[in-house]
């Protein structure tokens, strides 16, 4: 089929990060990547992105303030193609002098996460002392006035916190908070049984969201990002694979989506051997899922088989162990009784793995 | 915001407006494409934190075969939803 027009591209500059959260969607060998594209190769990316027709680019990794002069550059890069920029940071790095260099490039948006509303809990999920110090950086960059959204990854250990999530995002005077649910790929799906929600705290969450989108209506938005294991239909994910979005990582390899290369046998191609437009429009990978022609039943003849696009094809694939079935998280799913166990109590487990360079596996 | 008549309209940080080579409006948002009808994308281009709904109503009413309180209800109606959506700034910091 012809390829749909991209809108978005998320360029993972860097997977190398100080903290060592245990929900990172990144993949486990992040040794594999050590090898970072130079910033005159992601300039050519940008511009490859603009020429296709994508409308944002999304600076994120591990943490891409590692690499702020680039990560500058590539701001500049983008917006002289007139491209949306949003920075997804864990904010550690964010200084004065750095936020007024991102603004005079022409930042559009800026993403900062939280692991929890108070230093014990955040920093014991981050792995190391920065609550205080992200704490600061938030009043900064809202003050500066660039657009900012607050993010909070949303857990066992700190889903009962969302009150105070969207208090801290009222007091930095804050319009945007996202409160995502823990998705579960890459250090996240490890780590799973310490991280699985239970069904009342999804609720609880639910409702409290509920509450403070009426009291907080034009002021602030919230988006909640829904626990895919409790809902009935699964997430579209990335909207459909090939077809709004991809992700380069940072050796240069292309993603329809930034989870795809927990999909073992396929292959991703890098943007050091094919152009952007080759690998979006004609790779196997982009084109292995992309539309409806790949569904088997129940998505094949379901009417919602353009609105959650089966759902999502890493998912599938992680937990059934084919890429090509019905995600599990959809109640239609013939597997979807590998989701409805995950959820069980019996599957809780206390402790976790921190998200390592290095790591034992 | 309050969409009245006389104070200038700005769109929030973080909100851009864009014209695409095949003519359709969109706004650029935190994350993601909003595809603009027509005359939504009539109404956003003319927003640029000098007129006022009452300005921009009168600007479209060059373009557009409409009576002038039919175009300035639409403005306003336009106006309120993009406000509701935090797409405007309502003079609050961030």
């Amino acid at each position: 089929m012809d390829a749909p027009k991209p809108l978005s591209i998320l360029a993972e500059l860097t997977y190398r990060c100080n903290l060592q959260c245990p929900y990172c969607y990144n993949p486990l060998d992040l040794q594999a990547y050590r090898t970072e594209l130079p910033v005159d190769v992601w300039t050519r990316v940008i511009d490859e992105a603009a020429g296709l027709g994508v409308l944002q680019a999304h600076f994120s990794g591990g943490e891409p303030t590692l690499r702020a002069d680039d990560l500058i550059a590539l701001v500049k890069a983008a917006r002289t193609r007139d491209l949306y920029t949003n920075l997804i940071t864990q904010g550690t790095f964010l200084s004065d002098d750095l936020i007024a260099r991102l603004e005079e490039a022409g930042l559009d948006h800026v993403q900062l996460s939280l692991q929890a509303s108070h230093a014990d809990l955040a920093d014991s999920i981050a792995g190391a002392t920065v609550h205080e110090k992200k704490m600061d950086a938030l009043r900064r960059v809202a003050k500066s006035g660039m657009a900012v959204t607050l993010n909070c990854v949303l857990h066992r250990a700190n889903i009962d916190d969302v009150d105070s999530i969207i208090a801290i995002a009222e007091a930095a005077g804050v319009r945007r908070v996202e409160l995502a649910n823990v998705q579960f790929y890459g250090w996240a799906l490890l780590n799973r049984g310490a991280l699985m929600p239970t069904r009342e705290q999804v609720e609880r969450a639910g409702a409290a969201v509920a509450v403070a989108r009426r009291r907080l209506a034009g002021k602030v938005e919230i988006d909640h990002v829904l626990a895919d294991y409790y809902e009935r239909f699964p997430k579209p994910c990335m909207d459909g694979w090939g077809r709004k979005f991809m992700t380069v990582a940072p050796d240069g390899r292309v993603f329809p989506c930034p989870a795809a290369p927990a999909v073992k046998g396929m292959r991703f191609e890098s943007v050091l051997e094919r152009s952007l437009a080759d690998i979006w429009g004609f790779s196997e990978s982009f084109n292995a899922y992309r539309g409806t022609g790949w569904m088997p039943e129940p998505c094949k003849s379901c009417d919602r088989r353009e609105v959650d696009w089966g759902g999502c094809r890493c998912q599938a694939f992680l937990l059934a162990g084919d890429a090509a079935l019905t995600d599990p998280a959809c109640s239609l799913s013939p597997h979807h009784r590998l989701v409805e166990t995950a959820v069980a109590a019996d599957e809780r487990t206390p402790g976790w793995t921190p998200r390592r360079m290095k790591s034992a596996l | 915001m309050s969409a009245g008549p006389a104070g200038p309209v700005r769109l929030a940080r973080g909100v851009r407006f864009r014209r695409l080579p095949d003519g359709a409006g969109v706004l650029l948002v935190p994350e993601g494409v909003v595809n603009l009808s027509q005359s939504a994308a009539a109404i956003a281009e003319l927003i640029d934190g000098e007129r006022s709904s009452s300005d921009i109503a009168a600007a479209l009413t060059q373009t557009f075969d409409a009576p002038r309180a039919t175009i300035e209800a639409d403005v306003d109606e336009m106006l309120a939803r993009f406000a509701g959506n935090t797409w405007l700034d309502d003079g609050v910091r961030n």
